[in-house]
């Protein structure tokens, strides 16, 4: 798996360009690549590019970098949440301070700031989401890219 | 060898083992799969309620008793006020409401199982998964394995378990119930992921040397949707809710019935079947953009549907991801299941501020509450919560289980 996984990302990066957490460049997250057992590939769009984790049991993360190596957006679903702690980066106590904060409330959970917009939800077995730094979208990219 | 395969080498005894420890129990081994053919109809009706919860602090909160004893024996319990969620699967319960002692699962070096279960707004409860019995109505699974949400664990929560950036919801005021009870379209809360190394979940976790490390679980030993292991009236349930007024209502009686078409209390009827997909999704189609991921939960308090700036309805000020429209407003959708069923489904959105302080803001139960799903269309869907439910008969199809004419689960039907 680990030989297969080290020639698919050769083939589809064909670069050593590395995962990363929002709002950040490049810091290597080989860690959940290896915890989700997952296949990694790269999408270039235009004016950004998709890095989309996937594993067998259906989890998928993407993360959404800009020409610079910047990653704006993260999005994911599956049938567990994922590591947000990790894919946010510096940002996860925007999350933190916001679901904690507000009233009881039994659904998504929908956080938006100025700086930083996320959604979250799905029930047991069906978890989907997607964060975003709106100061961070690359120039003529839309947050709709994000999802 | 690294931490992944040491948990692995311990599992491969793990079932034996926790299969010794529930025989030691008591444990019947009747996880029925069988129909109820020829076997004398039990009560299959469980009086539900909505209202604002032990701790003063639930809208559109399903509750019922559900009564667990030690494995095998007669030494019972009845926990009040547990909340009835479609979205989850299993029974989990505060610690602080349990009085029995019920024996831990365990590997064969006597490493108790301990879950962290996350929910879709970030929250999570954390602890150990015993083995209990567990009484609802006249119906019963034996030896099912539920988890004791602790506020004093005996192994502190481990980081992957915060990580969905909720708060831990291991006392009454934080879950707003004694406890949770998953009957949704699933047999497991995790299912085949947790079976392999190579896909298994930050969820369940054995602690050996007080270090807690993610652990695989064969099906069996993860916590059950107990409904698939009673005897009989074991292939989904069926929550029937009267209608209510727009204004809503501060305590709203209705039926958790067992088994779908199994006795005469359950039968379908002219409600239609909307088969879902694996996830247990279905899609919404809503001013012809259709959504994909859309779901209906009894554990929701609202219909959460599209986003305040698509429907041009403001969120209210105080009340963030509620909506609070100046007048009420009406929608209807089209639900489209995965065997080609489709159909209309009408509801009302009203303001969030004026249902909550109406009546003097005792009400609980409203069939109008609608908040966001999302921020916008690309990733907005359908979560069919409470409100749907009221003035309805829903019935919940068990994955691998048959219902009436054959359709097999997960379905919904309405």
């Amino acid at each position: 798996m680990k030989i297969f996984l080290a020639v698919f990302v050769v083939l589809l990066l064909g670069s050593t360009s590395s995962w990363a957490v929002l709002g950040e460049y490049g810091n290597s997250v080989a860690s959940d690549q290896q915890h989700m057992h997952a296949q990694l590939r790269e999408v270039v769009r235009q004016g950004y590019s998709v890095k989309q984790l996937s594993s067998a049991d259906g989890r998928m993360v993407r993360e959404y970098v800009s020409p610079a190596g910047l990653v704006f957006g993260v999005s994911w679903q599956g049938p567990t949440m994922p590591d947000l702690r990790q894919l946010l980066g510096s940002y996860f106590g925007q999350l933190q301070q916001a679901s904690q904060s507000r009233r009881q409330r039994h659904g998504p959970l929908v956080v938006q700031t100025k700086d930083f917009v996320l959604v979250s939800g799905g029930h047991m077995r069906s978890f989907r989401g997607r964060a975003y730094v709106p100061s961070l979208l690359p120039a003529n990219v839309s947050a709709e890219v994000v999802q | 060898m690294n931490l992944r395969n040491g948990s692995s080498v311990r599992l491969s005894v793990f079932a034996a083992a926790t299969a010794a420890v529930l025989a030691l129990a008591g444990c019947g081994g009747s996880s029925g799969s069988s129909s109820s053919s020829g076997s004398t109809p039990v009560n299959n009706t469980q009086a539900v309620e909505v209202n604002v919860g032990p701790a003063n602090n639930y809208v559109n909160g399903l509750f019922t008793d559900v009564t667990i004893c030690v494995p095998g024996s007669s030494n019972c319990q009845t926990i009040p006020n547990v909340l009835v969620d479609s979205g989850s699967e299993g029974l989990r319960l505060l610690s602080s409401q349990v009085t029995l002692s019920l024996p831990a699962i365990t590997d064969n070096s006597s490493n108790g199982l301990q879950e962290c279960s996350g929910f879709a707004d970030g929250s999570y409860v954390w602890g150990p998964v015993v083995g209990a019995d567990i009484q609802i109505a006249g119906e019963k699974a034996s030896s099912v394995p539920i988890q004791m949400i602790s506020a004093s664990p005996p192994f502190p929560v481990p980081s992957q378990c915060t990580s969905g950036g909720g708060q831990d919801e291991n006392t009454v005021t934080s879950l707003g119930a004694n406890g949770v009870l998953g009957i949704g379209n699933f047999q497991q809360d995790c299912g085949s992921a947790c079976t392999s190394t190579s896909t298994a979940p930050p969820m369940y976790y054995l602690c050996p040397n007080s270090v807690c490390q993610i652990t695989t679980v064969p099906l069996l030993y993860q916590l059950q949707n107990p409904v698939w292991m009673f005897p009989q009236d074991n292939n989904g349930v069926l929550i029937s809710l009267p209608s209510i007024a727009a204004g809503g209502a501060q305590t709203v009686s209705g039926s958790l019935i067992f088994g779908i078409g199994t006795q005469s209390d359950n039968a379908l009827g002219s409600a239609q079947v909307y088969t879902t997909d694996t996830s247990g999704d279905f899609q919404t189609t809503y001013n012809s953009i259709a959504y994909s991921q859309s779901y209906i939960d009894s554990g929701s308090d609202s219909i959460y549907f599209l986003d305040s700036a698509t429907l041009g309805i403001p969120d209210c000020s105080d009340y963030a991801g509620w909506y609070c429209p100046s007048s009420t407003v009406n929608y209807t959708a089209t639900n489209t299941g995965l065997n080609g069923t489709t159909g209309p489904v009408s509801f009302s959105i009203a303001n969030t501020d004026a249902l909550f302080s109406g009546n003097g803001g005792t009400n609980a139960a409203f069939n109008n509450l609608g908040g966001d799903s999302g921020t916008s269309p690309s990733t907005d869907y359908f979560d069919f919560g409470m409100p749907f439910f009221y003035g309805r008969n829903v019935f919940i199809g068990i994955e691998n289980e048959t219902g009436p004419n054959g359709v097999v689960g997960p379905y919904w039907a309405y």
